[in-house]
């Protein structure tokens, strides 16, 4: 028999996977209009961020699959960071009433920055997402340029990484958590490259909540 | 962004979605939004049916169409032939999965994408967003419409200095621009440019095209190639590579890359024509037929509905029967063509002549003799009654040698 490829095959299950989770949301969009103003519509509005997440749980995957697999291409544009950072807080809202902590974003409002949108999303979701699981009320996303450099942060108010010497933090050594969004997060920003730069990720303290921290260094 | 305010009831949308719910679903949206006017198309093919005759602010289109065209192809037909105005806005839906031949497609992408799943609210925003850029891009994109390329540099560089965020958009626009005027030693430095600090596939695509402009056929191949190895799904770059290569004079080898090419993506017309051609120059006429017939098949309900799709059909098999070896089907398959031909273009004096000439040629090749001077006959006929233009020169010759069979 011949040896098959499993990453390339889990992949494609995902992909799969992925695309069944797209129609359940799809038909839960036209339920909606039955169970409005009933007690329904709350379990629908959870079933659906549920969905939401799981879907964006397959897409982090895909793109990991992807970028461990070298078969990423970047697709580089220009972008405001403040828009960028208003539609993350957008989509990623409903998930974090749902478990009554405050997401918010805060940036210079002409602050400009070159990356990969699409990969980009699927990181700061993943991060936030994260977050979820730590914060205690609040969590904010913010960016600055530093040098040749955006840094994107995920700031929240949880009890913060435990120890900063150990490659495994707090965020990632939860046994029901493999790491890999983390890993994610660094093949992401590794991707980002100028004819010098790299992009990387660091975690540390957030200065205003006081938990976490993971900032997205993108080389400019 | 501030100080621009959309408003959706002024708006004109298309929207073509192949599946029955999400078309119901999407039109809904709309409608909520407040959209003026919505029209519904299908598939692609109906779509350029109804994009002949209509303009639309707004064209909103699924990836995935169904048998047809994919929305890719159909974004660059109607971009190819100029269906859709700059000024209009293009926004593709898309699975997480078709995002990437949506992006990798380089020389022809939509204003924007939205992945399925979305809410409502988050199509408007999308549609917010990109309505915003379109209205602060407005002097270019009418530049464009326009044709007017001098234009169209001044106003992207003044919106590039005023809206930084822009900048890249602008820079692009402005290295096609040059290409267009045929500024190709001004366009290479300004891809080079754009190159310096980051790898831009825009922008190695748009040096690559200089280079090729500038007869530097040998950079140019390796720039095309670089584009095929990083970007599978980037198909334009095989059909420059195999321009290029031609100039090379390696015919042999553009055709396979162009073999290549179609087996990708098989459904453009263009590709399919230029396929044909280039077998004909390496003797294969029995390829060249299979790319004109596929051609042929392609030209409905396609903006390339045009007679010489028609025409070099047939004179493949004109080829083909010329080496003695026409297949009854390959006949029909004439038949065919020369009967599509007909119907939809012959009023047109020229294409009546060339497909006589073809006809006649066919017949000749096949020993029928009578059957093309019976051919002959009936043209000089319609030359005299001004329905059919006069043969060429080497028809001329054609014709003396059958009249002058017995």
């Amino acid at each position: 028999m011949k040896k098959l490829d499993l990453s390339t095959v889990l992949a494609s299950a995902i992909h799969e996977s992925k695309n069944h989770v797209g129609n359940l949301l799809f038909q839960l969009q036209s339920l909606k209009p039955h169970v409005e103003g009933t007690t329904g519509m709350g379990v629908v509005q959870q079933i659906e961020e549920g969905l939401k997440q799981i879907n964006d749980e397959w897409v982090e995957y895909l793109y990991l699959y992807r970028l461990s697999s070298n078969g990423y291409e970047l697709h580089y544009d220009c972008w405001s960071v403040e828009e960028f950072l208003d539609d993350q807080v957008f989509a990623l809202q409903p998930a974090a009433a749902a478990k009554q902590l405050d997401l918010s974003f805060s940036v210079d409002a002409s602050l400009v920055g070159v990356f990969d949108e699409r990969l980009m999303t699927a990181v700061i979701s993943t991060a936030v997402y994260n977050a979820l699981r730590f914060a205690k009320t609040a969590i904010e996303l913010s960016a600055e340029r530093e040098g040749d450099f955006l840094i994107i942060h995920v700031d929240d108010d949880g009890q913060g990484f435990v120890s900063t010497t150990s490659a495994k933090a707090h965020h990632d050594d939860d046994t029901s958590h493999t790491g890999l969004g983390l890993y994610f997060a660094e093949l992401a920003a590794n991707a980002h490259r100028t004819q010098e730069k790299h992009g990387l990720i660091k975690r540390g303290q957030a200065p205003k909540l006081g938990g976490a921290r993971l900032s997205i260094y993108l080389p400019q | 962004m501030k100080g621009i305010e959309i408003d959706f009831s002024s708006k004109t949308a298309l929207l073509i979605e192949d599946m029955a719910e999400a078309r119901i679903l999407q039109k809904k949206m709309l409608q909520d939004f407040g959209f003026k006017h919505i029209e519904i198309a299908m598939k692609a093919e109906s779509a350029i049916d109804l994009l002949k005759r209509h303009k639309y602010d707004v064209i909103l289109s699924d990836y995935n169409l169904g048998n047809g065209k994919d929305g890719q192809q159909l974004l660059e037909e109607i971009r190819h032939s100029n269906l859709v105005p700059h000024t209009s806005t293009y926004l593709m839906v898309t699975a997480e999965t078709s995002i990437e031949m949506v992006m990798g497609a380089i020389e022809f992408q939509p204003d924007g994408y939205i992945t399925k799943p979305f809410s409502q609210a988050m199509l408007q925003r999308r549609l917010l967003k990109l309505l915003k850029v379109k209205a602060q891009l407005e002097p270019v994109n009418s530049a464009l419409d326009a044709s007017d390329y001098e234009d169209v540099i001044r106003k992207a560089q003044s919106i590039a200095t005023e809206i930084p965020v822009l900048a890249g958009k602008c820079q692009r626009i402005i290295g096609d621009a040059l290409l267009k005027l045929g500024k190709y030693q001004e366009a290479l430095q300004h891809f080079k440019r754009n190159l310096a600090e980051r790898k831009m596939p825009w922008a190695l695509f748009g040096q690559a095209r200089a280079l090729y402009y500038l007869g530097q056929f040998d950079t140019a191949e390796d720039k095309f190639r670089q584009l095929t190895l990083d970007n599978k799904f980037f198909v334009s770059a095989y059909d420059w590579l195999a321009k290029t290569l031609e100039e090379k004079q390696d015919i042999e080898q553009a055709h396979s890359v162009l073999m290549n090419a179609v087996s990708r993506s098989p459904k453009n017309l263009l590709r399919q024509m230029e396929l044909g051609r280039l077998s004909l120059l390496i003797n294969d006429p029995t390829l060249a037929e299979m790319a004109y017939r596929r051609a042929v098949f392609l030209a409905k309900h396609s903006c390339f509905d045009d007679a010489e799709v028609y025409l070099q059909h047939l004179r493949s098999i004109v080829a083909i029967a010329h080496t003695g070896e026409l297949l009854p089907r390959q006949f029909d398959n004439f038949q065919n063509s020369l009967k599509k031909l007909q119907q939809n273009h012959s009023d047109n004096p020229q294409v009546r002549a060339d497909s006589y000439a073809a006809e006649i040629e066919l017949y000749y090749a096949t020993g029928e003799v009578p059957t093309a001077k019976q051919l002959i006959e009936v043209w000089l006929h319609d030359i005299e009654s001004g329905v059919a233009s006069s043969p060429n020169s080497s028809t001329k010759a054609l014709i003396s040698k059958i009249q002058a069979a017995s």
